[in-house]
């Protein structure tokens, strides 16, 4: 029924031809919204997983999810943008700039992944999941962006508008590029799966006759394989980008909060040079973004899903865990807008354009989460 | 008469009305100026060699996830002005881009953008004072074209490099303000000064429109202009008002094409919609686009200007 409401607002949207892309934004943010919560691709527990249980199957969800965007990325820059050699960017694409704020945002991440539970996107579908952690999580991370929104112009003053936006084609070409990335994410495979003790199978056995209960009980009840959901996550950033912009889910969060901030006059007037950066960018606006539309299709269709698997559980919320969340959340808000998005934004769609911004992120913000596992952070919960 | 007896009798009164050359009102493309090339005219000639087809858009992206098929990108910031200098694109920048654009002599260039068909318009406005023969500016723009449900490709066309060489820059077209706009505001010469922005920007009310930064230190506008907003230009789906209406309404505005006319806005992209339609449309002779518009002007030390609200330098 969830499903039937949003399919029902995307196609109103569609007939409403003042923003053409807010029933894609919608459907995209409904197939994002079941990988997710189907094929658990939840950042901060696929960490946790190989960290904690050396259990690294996970993980590899990650990986095929940059391979697989990362192919299809390249197809699409090949025709918005066949000249690499320019100084030009491809169109959009989530490609920031390198500096050691970009490090240290990361790792800020990290640590808010640790103590709230999760990254923003995975308490966007643990949400409609009952994870009612989630609330206080994001609350903070609002504050978290307002705080962000504060430190900005100095961050970028000193440190932002000097760095260089490297983007890896620019100098090897995109087959070079492609060649390079594939290349490290076998490497890190390679390693996590040398590494990992207690890999789930990576699938179950086929059932003997295809039937419609075996075929639902796989869809509905069973999680979905790793390698599966990273595949259909790198194809859903593909899609994303070919018709609305890269994947990303704090840009309609970060715009609410520099709203709110801009219309009671909290803060600077000007953001330097922010409008002028990709990512996911926090822009002066009343209604609801394409993010926005994207958003609200994760934790519908997350709820629904979890309705249907039987999963739908409100978890218990005591003073404690829901001070460390909106503690985690600050962290995570900071971190997020400080790097132009998050583990979405630019971890995934990021390494997908062979941005090496996106790499550094992926770098620091495993170290975050590594060093607040290792610290029990986590437990606090 | 059932749905198919009436679809038979309509395409019979159609096809007598194609042999005869009547269309009925409606359908008559209702701009006649050649200057403005209506969609349909251009899906029949989308394929034609002699015709370049050219988005002006600045929203990023737009272009690459779909434009009218054999179209090119320009991009107004980089491609057609020289920010170094704050200037238009020289002229052997403006013939090398052109001609790798495959655009020759005698081929009809068709610029549409978003956002009203501002950038587009700008960029009429440089391939004139370049010197192309034949430059047209698609009715409705980008949005219209969407709306209409026609057919947008993401494929991007290659051309064989054209022969077109742009001429000396055409002063008759282009405004400056120590030759042309500071000895009318001083009353030194005589020309119809037409500022294109909000009543408000006019007025001086405010100092840039909402959203964009303010630019300018002081509000308010040049002596002696009036103000026509770009907007009554159009209609509300974007496409320029008739011939008619818009001779109407620049006449009773005591604009009739006697005597030398500069439009300006903020920073001239979209007075050089309004220089499209007094000069190409409405075919007045004597039309100059003033691209250093409000941004210039406002900011010049030593130039008049007249703020009604009262706001000269802002409330301190």
């Amino acid at each position: 029924m969830v499903i039937a409401a949003l399919l029902a607002t995307a196609f109103i949207l569609s007939s409403n031809l003042e923003n053409s892309t807010a029933p894609i934004s919608l459907l995209i943010g409904m197939s994002l919204g079941l990988l997710l919560e189907r094929g658990r691709f939840c950042f901060f527990c696929i960490f946790r997983d190989g960290i904690e249980d050396k259990n690294t199957t996970p993980f590899l969800s990650v990986l095929v999810a940059i391979a697989v965007g990362s192919i299809g990325y390249t197809i699409i820059f090949g025709q918005f943008l066949p000249d690499t050699s320019t100084d030009r960017l491809p169109p959009v694409a989530h490609i920031g700039p390198v500096s050691w704020v970009l490090a240290v945002s990361a790792f800020t991440f990290g640590i808010g992944m640790a103590l709230s539970g999760a990254c923003i996107s995975g308490h966007l579908y643990r949400l409609g999941q009952g994870y009612l952690r989630a609330i206080p999580s994001l609350i903070g991370t609002l504050i978290g962006f307002a705080l962000a929104f504060l430190t900005w112009n100095w961050l970028y003053l000193n440190a932002i508008s000097d760095a260089p936006t490297i983007w890896l084609p620019h100098y090897v070409g995109y087959s070079g590029a492609l060649l390079l990335t594939l290349g490290a994410l076998l490497l890190i495979a390679i390693f996590a799966i040398k590494k990992g003790t207690n890999s789930d199978p990576i699938r179950s056995a086929p059932s003997a006759a295809i039937s419609v209960s075996a075929t639902l009980k796989n869809l509905i009840t069973q999680r979905w394989s790793p390698i599966s959901t990273g595949a259909i996550v790198g194809l859903v950033g593909t899609f994303a980008y070919l018709r609305v912009e890269p994947l990303g889910v704090t840009r309609q969060l970060s715009t609410s909060a520099r709203t709110f901030m801009d219309g009671n006059q909290i803060g600077a007037d000007t953001l330097f040079g922010l409008d002028k950066l990709a990512g996911c960018v926090a822009v002066l606006t009343e209604t609801i973004t394409n993010n926005g539309w994207l958003v609200i299709g994760i934790v519908g269709t997350s709820f629904a899903a979890a309705l249907a698997g039987g999963r739908f559980k409100f978890s218990k919320l005591t003073l404690t865990n829901s001070s460390t969340a909106l503690v985690g959340g600050v962290l995570l808000g900071w971190g997020s807008m400080t790097s132009l998005g998050c583990t979405i934004g630019v971890l995934l769609s990021g390494t997908q354009a062979f941005a090496l911004s996106g790499w550094l992120f992926f770098a620091f913000v495993f170290l975050g989460s590594y060093v607040g596992i290792k610290l029990k952070f986590h437990t606090t919960g | 008469m059932s749905i198919s007896k009436k679809l038979i009798a309509g395409a019979i009164v159609s096809g007598l009305l194609a042999t005869t050359g009547v269309l009925p009102a409606e359908a008559r493309p209702k701009n006649l100026a050649r200057a403005v090339a209506q969609p349909d005219w251009l899906e029949q000639n989308i394929d034609n060699p002699k015709v370049r087809i050219i988005e002006v858009s600045t929203e990023p992206g737009i272009y690459e996830r779909g434009h009218i098929k054999n179209s090119i990108k320009l991009v107004w910031h980089t491609d057609l002005v020289d920010t170094v200098n704050r200037d238009i694109i020289s002229q052997a920048k403006f013939t090398a881009l052109v001609q790798k654009a495959g655009i020759d002599e005698d081929t009809t260039v068709v610029l549409y953008g978003d956002k009203n068909n501002w950038f587009a318009a700008w960029g009429a406005w440089i391939f004139n004072i370049y010197g192309q023969k034949d430059v047209r500016v698609l009715d409705g723009g980008r949005v219209k074209w969407e709306k209409d449900g026609r057919a947008l490709t993401t494929a991007v066309p290659t051309f064989k490099a054209g022969n077109f060489v742009a001429k000396a820059a055409d002063k008759n077209l282009r405004a400056t303000l120590t030759r042309d706009v500071l000895p009318v505001a001083k009353k030194d010469s005589k020309a119809t000064l037409i500022d294109i922005r909000s009543a408000d920007e006019y007025s001086g009310k405010i100092f840039a429109p909402a959203g964009f930064q303010e630019l300018a230190v002081r509000a308010g506008h040049i002596p002696g202009a009036i103000n026509v907003p770009w907007g009554l230009n159009v209609n509300s789906d974007g496409t320029f008002k008739t011939v008619a209406e818009l001779k109407k309404l620049y006449a009773d505005k005591g604009v009739t094409g006697a005597g030398q006319i500069i439009t300006y806005c903020r920073i001239g992209e979209r007075s050089s919609l309004t220089w499209f339609v007094l000069s190409e449309i409405l075919g007045f002779t004597r039309v100059k686009n003033y691209d250093g518009s409000w941004t210039e002007y406002g900011n010049s030390v030593g130039a008049p200007i007249s703020n009604p609200a009262g706001t000269i330098w802002g409330s301190l």
